[in-house]
């Protein structure tokens, strides 16, 4: 496992099992949840490309599995599945607290 | 020229705008800033430590100023990504 897989799982692991937790009804609107992040998806792959390319950054072999999809890691391209759905769940879990306190 | 400056910023601008344009005004609800700085606190471990070791940046094109060891185009970088993120998951929420 690599330092950066360790990374995402971290980040991932409370959001997902969270996401099951009945009041916030995540799974009613999981359409508008795939699009959200294919589009986040389509634009940051795109960015994330073409700054490797272009050398604005790279990554410590000694951190990543070599594994590459479009020369990007294929953690980095996990990155920005996984970091979409730990921010729109924690919109959702954040509006649903202050809608009950209100 | 310092390209990942250069489109770091241009991003912020490309959200802002389509939070205008797509009519979710994310940006203009409190709860928005609530919810931003919980991630921020999140971003300082995640990036903090990716980029103290896993990414490596090139000192030619970013203005070179970090906060911690989080190159300051990050934070732009990752307000887009975010901001986005809620933009689209609102509009599409509120289509289905």
């Amino acid at each position: 496992m690599s330092a950066y897989m360790y990374v995402l799982i971290i980040s991932g692991i409370i959001p997902v099992l969270a996401s099951f937790w009945p009041p916030l009804r995540f799974y009613r609107n999981i359409k508008a949840l795939l699009y959200s992040i294919t589009l986040i998806v389509i634009l940051f792959w795109l960015w994330d490309v073409f700054a490797i390319y272009r050398g604005h950054w790279w990554f410590n072999p000694a951190g990543v599995w070599q594994a590459r999809i479009f020369n990007m890691p294929v953690e980095e391209g996990l990155f920005f599945v996984v970091i979409p759905f730990c921010c729109i769940f924690t919109w959702e879990a954040v509006n649903y607290l202050g809608r009950k306190r209100s | 020229m310092k390209e990942y400056t250069l489109l770091a910023c241009l991003s912020v601008i490309i959200t802002i705008l389509l939070d205008r344009i797509s009519g979710m005004n994310v940006l203009r609800r409190r709860m928005f800033y609530l919810f931003f700085a919980i991630i921020l606190c999140f971003k300082f471990f995640v990036n903090g430590y990716l980029t103290s070791w896993i990414v490596m940046y090139n000192p030619r094109q970013f203005l070179g100023y970090r906060i911690g060891t989080i190159p300051l185009e990050d934070f732009l970088f990752g307000f887009s990504m975010v901001t986005m993120s809620i933009i689209f998951w609102e509009y599409f929420k509120q289509k289905q």
